[in-house]
């Protein structure tokens, strides 16, 4: 069967309008769908110039590649100019591509009335300060002698709180009259360790464990009181706060957000809050709070180790240099 | 592609499903076990006893901060349920609040469908026979609301939303007198002083029920309806199941319904301008020509004394301008009129360093004095000193050390005293430092004001350009950031302790400059000339051919 002189022609016209409702529509659609956010990231105008450009180039040099496929292309359009599909068609046609042109200009140049948008880089890290690169959480891995001293602590049942929690344990103590303070956390690792104290042989690798359940629940009390107002119990960025602000806290339930980071990152963000982002991160629309002002080191540091774990996220790993 | 779309839909639709079956099991609850009792306590420990306590009291760390309160569990006093007046609640009703949460309280939603680290069905019920264990209530078989049949049902005839159904609520609020604690206009403005107090001895706050995101049970009429055939327990709200019918009080949900406000999305305001004067009447046509735009305020959480009782969270905005003057016409719903100011008894920023170990926050009840002739009502509009290049703003939040910010301040009771003086214009490099009020003569913005129903309308006016360099101008054609800071006295605000909106934007619409008619005009001529041009080079190559 012969080839259809005009199929040339139609298959760049197709392929035009294929990219361009695959980028205009079909972004923004599979961007749904990967995301699971409620609503699409659409394709931002300068990026759809560029990969319509690119297609046509990459048309140019297809129907350019020889003699040939340059005559297979035009042969509709001088037809078509030789108003051999009628010529009404021709009128109609050179009518119709001026108006098209016309009204794309018109439309690219009216100035239009919606907020000036703003790209944002959500982690920045030109003003970074590489030495908290390789920061270490103190209370994710505690260090034998700290696990032995709270083996002490704990047999003394002389185990400290921080002082926010102390008004609603004591308030517990009073009521419950438990053996011991550590009950107040009734987990089940936590529930090991007592067991263990109780029949007094303690293995360090259930200290460590219970240990760990205790600054959790340091963590979680300081999260419930300093950061829950915004990012919520859920940590999805939803607290009661959080729909005043157009720049919506971030969901660290979020694959892309605390995951993709290190600890020491995170420590640096939560310290210093909105106001010490770079430009490009637009620190004018961030609420966060330079929480160094009001939160000591030992309290971000147990508020992030809550975060990772409400969140089922670990935080990125350092590279070795 | 086909089968890629096809799936889209699919999760689109399923996801719908999961959301509006949120508050119902579905099935039957799983028996309580001694290891299903102890995962609850370990659930509760982690999700639940920062608010609710570690008793399960109501007395948790961060409850301080919160109003509402935290429910108090040892009472067995639960607030929405699905039975009559006074009665403990269903375990559905547990259920479906444990998993959908209370809409615009710290109460949050824990359904692991609604969230991605929520709570299973299993765990959730697990959680809720540990909660029941602190009230002694539930294991006494005679409270028993179920057995003893003393559950509250929707109607079974429920006409759907029409005008008519609502003009027959509209008479039903009237004649069962909803408006004397809730207001004509449901603002919850009929409430003429705070001196009640509900079961657990905290202020009541009258309902403002046009504000759907605040309704803290659901918003929908099937919502509304419980909530008034039930009673709200510990609080005046009583129950109408004897006084109305079935059908009267299905018509006053719908009623309600129509009353709550459907928000605007757009982020600019178009300032529309006209010729004459600008009216200082928000009622006349001007002004309800002008769009609306609403903007969402939030507590100020951002820097100590944070504060995350705000009581605006909705501001209305509208913008008039002519040759010489701009005026913004800012509307809020308020209960109370404040008009006073005891600036003796201002909460000092210093302070909070020293108020117990760590209190960034302000407790909700105990530090600010949260009663009427206390602290004034109060509006600021901000922009910045500067006109942005490109996107570049001061911070929202007053600013920043290089980047100042111009506010209108309206204060109420400055407006009784002096309404000459009701506005200060301040600058602020910040919020470390109080906002810096700008000199006598370069006072330039004046105001009228007016409080109707449990709303204030306030216009502020000011020429479009000034000689003051630490003013906005207000140039046409440009994007002029706008941000709004907001205080009601009779919730203890003032100062930082106040409500606050992010960057918006203003516009002052110029005409479609003739260029760009020009252009377009060029563009259909030149490619209207170019096609000529390729006809006729086509016809003379078939001519040559030839």
């Amino acid at each position: 069967m012969k080839k259809p002189l005009t199929l040339r022609f139609w298959t760049v016209v197709l392929t035009l309008v294929l990219i361009y409702a695959l980028v205009k529509w079909g972004i923004p659609v599979l961007s749904r769908e990967i995301t699971g956010m409620p609503f699409p990231l659409t394709v931002p105008g300068t990026l759809m110039f560029i990969y319509m450009l690119l297609t046509i180039i990459a048309l140019f040099l297809l129907v350019t590649f020889n003699e040939e496929h340059l005559a297979e292309f035009l042969y509709p359009i001088q037809r078509f100019l030789r108003g051999e599909y009628g010529r009404a068609t021709r009128t109609l046609g050179l009518l119709i591509v001026p108006a098209l042109i016309g009204w794309q200009v018109y439309d690219v140049t009216i100035p239009k009335v919606q907020q000036p948008s703003s790209l944002r880089i959500q982690h920045p890290s030109s003003n970074f300060p590489k030495k908290n690169e390789d920061l270490k959480n103190p209370f994710a891995n505690p260090s034998d002698a700290e696990v032995d001293a709270f083996i002490e602590q704990a047999q003394a049942n002389e185990v400290g709180f921080i002082p926010q929690l102390r008004a609603d344990l004591d308030n517990w103590a009073e009521y419950t009259e438990p053996d011991h303070m550590l009950e107040a956390i009734p987990t089940a690792p936590m529930r090991a360790f007592l067991g263990e104290l109780a029949g007094g042989s303690v293995n360090p690798d259930s200290a460590r464990a219970a240990l760990m359940e205790k600054h959790l629940f340091e963590g979680r009390a300081l999260y419930s009181m300093n950061c829950r107002p915004c990012h919520g119990d859920s940590v999805a960025g939803d607290g009661p706060m959080a729909d005043g602000f157009k720049l919506r806290p971030i969901n660290f339930t979020d694959n892309g957000t605390i995951e993709t980071i290190v600890e020491g990152y995170t420590f640096w963000r939560v310290s210093n809050g909105g106001p010490g982002l770079p430009t490009e991160a637009t620190p004018w629309d961030s609420a966060m709070p330079v929480w160094k002002l009001n939160l000591s080191e030992e309290e971000r540091w147990k508020i992030i180790l809550a975060e990772y774990d409400l969140a089922q996220k670990t935080p990125r790993i350092p590279e070795s240099h | 592609m086909k089968y890629r779309v096809a799936t889209i839909f699919t999760v689109l639709i399923l996801n719908w499903g999961v959301a509006v079956g949120a508050q119902v099991p579905s099935g039957p609850r799983p028996q309580m076990t001694d290891a299903s009792l102890a995962q609850g306590a370990a659930i509760y420990l982690r999700r639940c006893s920062f608010c609710h306590g570690l008793l399960g009291d109501g007395n948790g760390p961060a409850a301080d901060f919160l109003d509402p309160r935290p429910r108090d569990f040892t009472l067995g006093t639960f607030k929405f349920r699905t039975t009559q007046s006074g009665e403990l609640p269903r375990d559905e009703d547990l259920f479906r609040t444990v998993s959908r949460g209370l809409s615009g309280t710290a109460m949050q939603a824990f359904d692991s469908d609604l969230i991605k680290n929520g709570l299973s069905e299993n765990e959730r019920w697990a959680v809720i026979d540990y909660i029941k264990s602190f009230a002694v209530e539930f294991e006494d078989p005679e409270l028993d609301p179920v057995k003893n049949d003393l559950v509250v049902t929707l109607p079974s005839e429920r006409p759907a939303y029409s005008e008519a159904l609502v003009a027959k609520g509209k008479e039903v609020f009237e004649h069962a007198k909803c408006w004397e604690c809730h207001g004509k206009l449901g603002r919850g403005d009929g409430q003429k002083s705070f001196d009640r107090t509900d079961d657990w001895g905290f202020p009541i706050r009258i309902r403002n029920v046009t504000h759907p995101w605040k309704i803290k049970a659901g918003s929908e009429a099937e919502d509304i309806y419980m909530r008034f055939s039930t009673g709200i327990n510990g609080t005046p709200m009583p129950s109408f199941v004897d006084a109305l019918s079935e059908q009267e009080r299905w018509a006053l949900a719908n009623f309600i319904k129509s009353l709550q406000h459907q928000p605007t999305g757009h982020q600019v305001l178009r300032a529309l301008e006209i010729e004459g004067e600008i009216s200082n009447d928000p009622r006349e046509a001007n002004w309800l020509a002008a769009e609306p735009m609403d903007v969402r305020l939030t507590g100020q959480v951002i820097a100590a004394p944070r504060w995350q009782n705000p009581s605006i969270e909705l501001a209305t905005v509208r913008a008039l301008y002519n040759l010489e003057e701009i005026a913004f016409l800012i509307e809020w719903d308020d209960p109370f009129k404040d008009e006073l100011h005891q600036s003796g008894i201002e909460f000092d920023p210093q302070e909070i360093s020293r108020m117990g170990a760590f209190n960034s926050y302000v407790a909700a009840n105990d530090v600010v004095p949260r009663q009427l002739e206390t602290f004034r009502d109060a509006i600021a509009l901000q922009f910045p000193v500067k006109l942005p290049e490109g996107t570049k703003k001061p911070h929202f939040f007053r600013g920043d050390s290089s980047n100042p910010v111009h506010l209108w301040q309206w204060r109420s009771d400055e407006a009784v005293r002096n309404a000459g003086q009701a506005v200060q214009e301040s600058n602020a490099r910040g919020w470390k430092q109080p906002a810096k009020a700008q000199s006598g003569e370069q006072q330039q913005v004046n105001a009228v004001a007016s409080w109707n129903q449990g709303r204030w309308s306030v216009i502020m006016r000011r020429p479009l350009l000034t000689d003051d360099r630490n003013d906005i101008q207000f140039v046409k054609g440009r994007f002029i950031p706008l941000a709004l800071n907001a205080w009601d006295g009779s919730n203890g605000e003032h100062g930082l302790i106040m409500s606050l909106s992010t960057w918006h934007s203003v516009i002052l619409e110029a005409p479609v400059p003739i260029k760009i008619y020009l252009y377009t005009l060029l563009a259909v001529l030149a490619s209207g000339a170019l096609g000529l041009w390729l006809v006729r080079k086509e016809r003379r190559r078939v001519a040559a051919m030839a």
